[in-house]
């Protein structure tokens, strides 16, 4: 095998590390948690910016432009009561993750950029009825064993190909079409988020290509920062929520985090590219070219949320195939596949809601972008970093009132891939990892350090301010074991 | 990825070949040549730029080719047509997802020469 003889072309890698990019002097504390960037800040903006966060927290939001993108997205067509930060929000394209959005379904538009490329990336737990005691001196092989089961990395597709009708089956039935082809029972489908499947998918708006990039994916976990994750219940802060999950000390957990690949991406690109087009039709002006959007009620907008249903379904069939696969791992492991599904969360999507807005009720459209829904009740699962403890929260009232139902979705990067790669050795970290007592089976040395635990913020950070705003309330913390990605 | 160029032809060029080269292509010592035609038009050289990488991109991951070189048939600010040259790749060492608009804007330096920032979605 040789690597490409392709001639040897100079790339410049552009960083903005260690440099403030905003003045926190602007900002208005609204409380503890809160703070504001008034409607007065910027002549463009329709909404003023809030963003929750502790104080010692708001200085790692300001190293990037994250707060720029914020007030950028308040200035679009529609949006309702404020653009929303969560405390692990950092840049992206267009609309920073970690934000929340939120667009009148009549007057608003939609926008591919508040919802995100991983259309759908969201996490799953599952509950063994194994504990803590029963699968420490497996790790090695459980580790090995889940490599194994659940194809990652770059282009490894999975054991299940769909083309044609097979793929525009799971297209709109989602996790459904799992549970009809064997890989799913009905408790699964219950504990999933709109139980797997939005009902507004057309594969008819979805690319050939994007279907040609997705119809070998299905049951792929990918690179980057996606990962099946084997834990147990560390801490337990609401012993009678705990319960009602089945979660108790020691318990042990599997999380998986993973989106619809590169379909989702593809359909992405693709209404990028529409929305561009059609943006002067609608005189749309915008501060950001990622930030490209239509009118919610418009042709290109009606296509492009079908496109996206589509795609969150292909994830979360995407989600329920490696839940096969673990279960599988872990039946030849442990001679038990018994795996329970406490709750699945997509943390990229734009969901159509009612929220009372003054005195009347009206239908928006929440984009959520690194942002998970915490309705009252509904388990809200924050991932944190590899060889950091990850946690489960239940939605509260307030979320409604506060945020669009939402919360945060994970600890938020507080330093680029690049510079990831190049602060820390693959070798040190597993090693640091492993005096842990963390196992982890990485496919590149590369991917590994991209995501080492000093690359993102302080999760018990993260989630107490949530906690301490109401949006959501701890119920049990997870500590990591074995860590299997891409 | 910062690119520079003398010409449009030239910025397009190495932004497509800058891309391939970042997605690491693994091949088998014996390569099958191919070709690709392409035709797209967008609003402004900016979005022509994203939408030929974009569409450069989506084949590399449908088809799993990788490009040597780009023959511009026509290329102004707004359409491009091109004969894409290539071969067939095994694998690639690097998931580029996408193609973004976040700091991309073709432009003339004082210089004359054309440029842009092309950011990745990896």
């Amino acid at each position: 095998m040789n690597r490409s003889g392709i001639a040897p072309i100079r790339i410049d890698t552009v960083l903005r590390e260690n440099k403030l990019m905003f003045d926190l002097s602007r900002l208005e504390r609204v409380s503890a948690c809160l703070w504001e960037i008034p409607k007065s800040f910027r002549d463009d903006m329709r909404v003023p910016a809030r963003i929750y966060s502790s104080e010692a927290m708001l200085k790692e939001i300001v190293r990037d432009r994250s707060i720029e993108q914020l007030i950028n997205v308040a200035t679009l067509p529609g949006i309702a009561l404020w653009a929303l930060a969560m405390p692990d929000a950092h840049e992206g394209y267009g609309f920073p993750v970690g934000g929340i959005a939120a667009f009148d379904a009549q007057h608003g538009v939609i926008s591919p950029g508040g919802i995100g490329y991983d259309i759908n990336c969201g996490v799953r737990v599952l509950r063994s009825s194994l504990k803590k005691e029963d699968v420490l001196p497996h790790l090695r092989n459980l580790s090995r064993t889940l490599f194994a089961e659940v194809p990652s990395g770059v282009g490894r597709g999975g054991r299940l190909a769909f083309r044609g009708p097979d793929l525009d089956a799971v297209l709109v039935r989602g996790a459904r079409r799992m549970f009809e082809l064997g890989y799913a029972t009905e408790d699964d489908l219950a504990h999933t988020e709109s139980e797997g499947a939005l009902p507004g998918a057309d594969p008819a708006f979805v690319s050939e290509q994007a279907k040609s990039r997705g119809h070998d994916q299905l049951g792929t976990m990918g690179a980057g920062n996606h990962f099946v994750e084997v834990g147990y219940v560390e801490q337990i802060f609401d012993a009678e929520a705990a319960e009602k999950l089945g979660l108790c000390a020691d318990r042990v957990t599997v999380l998986i985090h993973t989106g619809s690949r590169g379909f989702g991406h593809q359909v992405a690109t693709d209404h990028i590219r529409v929305m561009n087009r059609a943006m002067p039709r609608y005189k749309i002006e915008l501060p950001d070219r990622e930030l490209a959007c239509v009118p919610f009620d418009s042709e290109e907008g009606r296509q492009y949320f079908a496109a996206m249903q589509a795609a969150a379904n292909f994830a979360w069939a995407n989600r329920q195939l490696i839940t096969h696969e673990v279960r599988e791992a872990f039946r030849k492991v442990f001679s038990d596949g018994a795996l329970s599904l406490v709750y699945d969360v997509a943390h990229n999507i734009a969901k159509l809601e009612e929220y009372r807005i003054g005195p009347v009720s009206k239908r928006l459209v929440v984009h959520r972008k690194g942002a998970t829904r915490a309705f009252p009740g509904q388990p809200v699962l924050i991932p944190g970093s590899m060889g950091t403890t990850s946690y489960i929260l239940l939605g509260q009232q307030a979320s409604l009132e506060a945020s669009f139902g939402s919360s945060c979705h994970g600890a938020g990067r507080r330093m680029s891939r690049t510079q990831a790669r190049k602060d820390f050795n693959p070798a040190a970290l597993r090693d640091d990892l492993a005096k842990q007592g963390i196992v982890v089976n990485a496919g590149s040395g590369r991917g590994l350090v991209e995501e080492a635990p000093l690359a993102y913020k302080d999760v018990d950070a993260v989630v107490n301010v949530v906690h301490e705003a109401g949006i959501a309330k701890k119920v049990v913390r997870l500590r990591p074991l074995v860590v299997v990605k891409g | 990825m910062r690119v520079t160029g003398a010409t449009l032809e030239e910025l397009f060029r190495d932004s497509l070949l800058g891309m391939v080269a970042l997605a690491d292509p693994v091949s088998s010592a014996e390569r099958r040549a191919l070709r690709r035609e392409i035709a797209l038009e967008s609003g402004d050289a900016t979005a022509l730029l994203v939408d030929f990488l974009n569409e450069a991109l989506a084949l590399m991951h449908t088809d799993r080719e990788a490009y040597t070189d780009v023959a511009f048939h026509s290329l102004a600010e707004r359409s491009l047509q091109a004969t894409l040259e290539g071969y067939r790749a095994e694998s690639f060492g690097e998931d580029i997802k996408a193609v973004t608009y976040h700091e991309a804007d073709v432009n003339r330096a004082a210089t004359g020469a054309w440029e842009t920032i092309i950011v990745f979605d990896i």
